[in-house]
C-alpha cells in the first residue's frame, strides 16, 4: 500500500539536548497509526515536525510524495490537526471559527461546517462564543475543525483529552467512519492505550525521542494478549536498557 | 495578501476600532478646544493663530495614535502568540511571512489613515466652528489647511511605520503589556519639547528623527517575519 507519510532519520536537538533521534516512520493511505508512548517521549514533536511547526535538524520527512522543506506549506491543505490542545478564537461562535478555517484553507464551507458541527454533537451550540465551551466541547470542536476541509491526512495529538465516554465513543467511532468511508490516513497518539489498541492499524512505539517499534496491530493480536502488555514490556525494557 | 488581510480584519473584529477612533478624534479636538478657549481670555492667549492650535493637535494625534497602534499589535500579533492561536495559523496552506505582513499591513495602514481622518475632521471643525467659538484671534483661511496635507500625509506615513517599533518590545516576551508601554514611552519621547520660553522644539521637528525612526520601524517589521518560514514556532 502506498505511503502517505514517510519519515527518514529524522532528528531533533534543541539547545543541545536530542529530544528526537533517527525516527523512521511509514504511514499507510488509509490506515489508523496509533503513536504511542510515555509524557516526553518526542510524540507531539514528531507531529509538529510533520506539520512544518518545528523543523528538524536531521532526517527527512515526505507527505504525500512531496519533501517537506522548512519553507513548505501547500502540503498542508490536506492535512487537519489537533496538536496538544485545540486553540480557537475566544470571542467568535463555534461556526465562525470553522466558517474562519474554511476560509483560511481556501475550502468551500456552505455545508461542511455546520456538517462538521453536526458529526462532533456541536450543532446546537454552532452560535455559542468559544468562552462558554467546556475543555470536552473544545476538543470536540477541534476534531470538527480538522475534519471540517475533508483532508485527506488527520493528525490528531490526544485528540481524547478532556471528552467524557461518551465523547470518546464517539470519536472512536468517527474515525473507524472516517477511514472507512472517506479513506482518510490518521496519525493519532493518546495516553489511552485500549482506546488506540481498538481502532489502530499499525503502532509506532516511542520512548526517549527513539521509535522502538512500528508494528501491525494483528501481529501484537497473534504474538501478544494485548497492546498494553506489550507497550509496558517495550517500554520497561528500553528503559532498563538505557 | 489583500484576502488574508480581509480575513484577519474579520478575525480581530477591526471594525470594532472605528469607535474608539471617534472616541480619540473628539477627546484630542475637546482637550485642544478647551485650552483654546480657556486660554482665550488671557493676556498671551496659548493659540495666536492656527498654525500654533495645530502643532499641539498634531503632538497629540501623533502620540494617541502610536498607542492605538500598539494596541492592535498587541491584539494582532502578540495575543496569537499568546493564546497559541499562531500555531493553528500556521498549519495553513499560507506563507507564515504573509500572515504577519497582513497584519502588519492593517496596523500600519490603520494608524496611517486613522491620522488622515483626525486632521481631516478637526480641520473641518476648526474651520467650521472660529468663527462662532473663537480658537485663536487671526483668521484661519482653507488655504492654510490645503497647505498642510503634504506634510499631513508625511507625518502619517512616518508615524505608521513609528508605530510598528512596540512589535520588537512586545515580541521578545510575547508581551502585551511590554507593547504598550514602549509605545508610550515612544510616543512620549519623539513628541518631548524643549522649550526657554519663547521658543520651542520638539525631537519631531528634526526631520531626521521621525524620518529614521520610521525606518527603524519598518525594518523591525520585516525582520519580524523575514525568518518566519524557517524558523520553530514556539
Amino acid at each position: 500500500m502506498e505511503s502517505v507519510i514517510r519519515i527518514r532519520q529524522l532528528g531533533k536537538t534543541y539547545k543541545g539536548i536530542e529530544s528526537v533521534s533517527n525516527v523512521h516512520m511509514n504511514i499507510k493511505k488509509g490506515e489508523i497509526y496509533g503513536f504511542l508512548g510515555p509524557n516526553g517521549a518526542g510524540k507531539t514533536t514528531v507531529m509538529r515536525m510533520i506539520l512544518n511547526l518545528v523543523k528538524p535538524t536531521s532526517g527527512e520527512i515526505i507527505v504525500l510524495n512531496e519533501i517537506v522543506q522548512p519553507t513548505s506549506y501547500l502540503y498542508l491543505k490536506n492535512i487537519g490537526s489537533i496538536i496538544e490542545y485545540p486553540v480557537f478564537y475566544e470571542a467568535l461562535t463555534a461556526y465562525e471559527n470553522l466558517e474562519l478555517h474554511c476560509e483560511y484553507v481556501g475550502y468551500s464551507h456552505k455545508v461542511a461546517v455546520e456538517e462538521a458541527l453536526e458529526i462532533v454533537g456541536l450543532h446546537r451550540v454552532g452560535d455559542k462564543k468559544i468562552s462558554e465551551f467546556s475543555l470536552g466541547m473544545k476538543q470536540r470542536l477541534g476534531i470538527a475543525r480538522a475534519i471540517v476541509t475533508k483532508p485527506d491526512i488527520l493528525i490528531l495529538d490526544e485528540p481524547i483529552n478532556g471528552l467524557d465516554p461518551i465523547g470518546i465513543k464517539d470519536i472512536r467511532e468517527l474515525l473507524v467512519r472516517l477511514k472507512e468511508q472517506l479513506g482518510v490516513t490518521i496519525l493519532i497518539s493518546s495516553h489511552i492505550v485500549s482506546e488506540i489498541e481498538s481502532i489502530a492499524d499499525t503502532i509506532g512505539v516511542i520512548n526517549r525521542g527513539r521509535l522502538l517499534k512500528e508494528v501491525k496491530m494483528d501481529e501484537i493480536r497473534a504474538q501478544h494478549s494485548n497492546l498494553e502488555q506489550y507497550f509496558l514490556q517495550l517500554i520497561m525494557g528500553d528503559d532498563q536498557h538505557a | 495578501m489583500l484576502k488574508l488581510m480581509k480575513l484577519e480584519w474579520k478575525k480581530q473584529r477591526v471594525n470594532s476600532y472605528f469607535k474608539a477612533l471617534m472616541i480619540c478624534i473628539v477627546s484630542i479636538f475637546g482637550a485642544v478646544s478647551l485650552m483654546a478657549w480657556t486660554s482665550g481670555e488671557e493676556i498671551e492667549p496659548l493659540f495666536p493663530d492656527y498654525a500654533e492650535l495645530m502643532k499641539l493637535t498634531n503632538v497629540f494625534i501623533r502620540i494617541v495614535f502610536i498607542i492605538f497602534s500598539s494596541v492592535l499589535l498587541s491584539r494582532l500579533v502578540i495575543d496569537e502568540y499568546r493564546n497559541k492561536t499562531i500555531q493553528l495559523l500556521y498549519t495553513y496552506p499560507l506563507q507564515r511571512k504573509k500572515i504577519i505582513q497582513a497584519k502588519l499591513a492593517i496596523v500600519f495602514g490603520f494608524c496611517f489613515f486613522s491620522i488622515i481622518l483626525t486632521s481631516i475632521i478637526i480641520n473641518l471643525l476648526v474651520l467650521s466652528l472660529n468663527p462662532m467659538f473663537p480658537f485663536f484671534e487671526a483668521p484661519v483661511h482653507v488655504g492654510q489647511m490645503v497647505a498642510s496635507i503634504p506634510t499631513t500625509i508625511l507625518n502619517a506615513f512616518m508615524i505608521a511605520g513609528i508605530s510598528l517599533i512596540p512589535i520588537y518590545f512586545g515580541m521578545r516576551k510575547k508581551s502585551a503589556p511590554a507593547t504598550i508601554t514602549s509605545a508610550v514611552l515612544i510616543g512620549f519621547l519623539i513628541n518631548s519639547t524643549v522649550s526657554n520660553g519663547g521658543t520651542s522644539a520638539s525631537l519631531f521637528q528634526f526631520i531626521a528623527v521621525p524620518i529614521v525612526m520610521c525606518l527603524v520601524g519598518l525594518i523591525i517589521g520585516y525582520l519580524s517575519y523575514y525568518k518566519l518560514d524557517k524558523i520553530d514556532v514556539a
